[in-house]
């Protein structure tokens, strides 16, 4: 059975019809690359997975939790976000509050956890992103990569069942982006659960099991990075990886 | 005819000046408890308490404070309820602050970053462990400075009281100067009162942020 499971899923802004009936299962310890030109419908479709957007039409499943339209039930989504973690473009970390802080407040407020226990977690979380030592220091004391990599961390602390990158590298630095990637690069080699959209494609290509290729609110092609990057089977597909060069 | 040397002028001054700062304070401190209420129904996910929140900041906001005070002097009496000054004047400024602080409030939550919104939602807080751990810390930062420059606006308010007969410092002063016919003087010394009032203030207010914008 699959972790995730979503059934023609639709969405609209107003008029604009952003979702076009999406199925998607993704596996545990499957990592998906999610790409596709701006206004594809990539981004919305990772947001619906957590319930930051809401849904029009159709279900979403993770690991048995379901999510209906109109998020009628709170402790659906409640359940549902404990399971899903999300890192962000903008990083958003709390700018009020240390490091460990950051990493500590859903645990301690979601999960109760004792404070000892719950700064364990974090000192732990934080040494996986390489950055033990940042326990105490603030947000604004740090570099984009190493914030980016908090708020990693700060994701891992719920043990979510997938995590959800949206853009991570994209507000960077160029020579910040390389330890993000590597971060993302390790979670996938130790078997998370990972749904990332992305522009790095050559790190698409090489961490991702599969592609899924956005276009005009469907999934317009999907399957092995390698094979679709040597045999794609859509023009607009073709004409997308042609104008990355 | 009586004679008034410069001394009992500014004894005089000094009581009717310490009425206006506990005047100030009260309202101060009322309304802001009211207004923390107000704010939170304002910006509450219930319909209801958020339209009335809205009808009595606009209420507030959109008529003078002398009206506000007429009409609780002198409206409350018509129910046959004697309202002494005083209770007027604290009940009056009271109500007007908490709209202003309300509002002024109600801006700085809406300037934390829609991120931390999501960034908290997806940690799976609910709305109300969002707004204590995540958003209302952030916005009383944001909200120090202007509301102590508010504090400003609630001291020179309270001169206003004097119309309903509040002995505060300008009641006193038009008293004194209908008693001395030295206005110029007297009125001079009342304004130099409000002045030692609020300019400490206003630059704690200005030096207040400076620091927290430093410090972002």
């Amino acid at each position: 059975m699959p972790l995730v499971s979503t059934r023609r899923l639709h969405k609209f802004f107003g008029r604009n019809h952003v979702l076009r009936g999406i199925k998607l299962d993704v596996e545990e310890s499957e990592v998906i690359a999610i790409v596709g030109r701006s206004g594809s419908g990539k981004s919305t479709l990772l947001r619906t997975l957590n319930g930051l957007e809401n849904i029009d039409d159709g279900t979403i499943e993770v690991d048995g939790t379901v999510l209906q339209v109109d998020h009628d039930d709170p402790g659906a989504l409640r359940a549902l976000r404990q399971k899903v973690g999300m890192v962000f473009q903008q990083f958003n970390l709390f700018p009020h509050l240390s490091t460990g802080q950051n990493v500590t407040l859903a645990p301690r407020v979601v999960k109760r956890t004792p404070r000892e226990e719950a700064e364990d977690i974090a000192r732990r979380m934080l040494e996986r992103v390489g950055l033990g030592e940042k326990f105490d220091a603030f947000p604004d004391q740090l570099s984009g990569g190493q914030q980016q990599r908090v708020a990693i961390a700060r994701a891992l602390a719920m043990s979510p069942k997938v995590l959800l990158c949206d853009e991570i590298t994209s507000a960077l630095d160029p020579e910040l982006v390389n330890e993000v990637l590597s971060v993302v690069r390790q979670l996938a080699d130790e078997g998370m659960t990972l749904i990332m959209v992305t522009h790095e494609m050559r790190f698409a290509r090489e961490v991702s099991d599969r592609l899924v290729f956005m276009h005009e609110g469907r999934i317009h092609e999907s399957g092995s990075p390698q094979e679709m990057f040597s045999n794609p089977t859509t023009p607009e597909f073709a004409s997308f990886i042609g104008s990355l060069n | 005819m009586m004679s008034f040397s410069l001394w009992d002028i500014v004894r005089n001054l000094l009581v009717g000046g310490a009425l206006t700062l506990l005047l100030s304070l009260a309202a101060f401190v009322l309304g802001g408890a009211t207004g923390l209420a107000v704010l939170l129904a304002r910006i509450g996910r219930r319909r209801a308490p958020r339209a009335l929140a809205r009808m009595y900041i606009e209420l507030f906001q959109g008529t003078p404070l002398l009206l506000q005070l007429f009409t609780l002097f002198f409206g409350l009496s018509l129910f046959g309820l004697d309202v002494p000054a005083w209770l007027a004047a604290g009940l009056g400024l009271t109500l007007f602050t908490s709209a202003f602080l309300a509002e002024i409030w109600r801006g700085c939550v809406e300037a934390v970053p829609r991120g931390q919104w999501e960034a908290s939602a997806c940690l799976a807080l609910t709305y109300r462990e969002q707004m204590r751990h995540v958003i209302l810390p952030q916005a009383m930062r944001l909200a120090v400075a202007p509301t102590v420059g508010f504090a400003v606006q609630v001291v020179k308010s309270t001169a206003v009281t004097s119309i309903i007969g509040f002995t505060e410092l300008t009641k006193t002063g038009s008293m004194i100067a209908n008693a001395t016919y030295q206005p110029f003087l007297v009125y001079s010394l009342v304004a130099l009162g409000y002045f030692v009032l609020c300019y400490p203030l206003s630059h704690y207010a200005k030096s207040l942020e400076r620091r927290l914008h430093a410090a972002r």
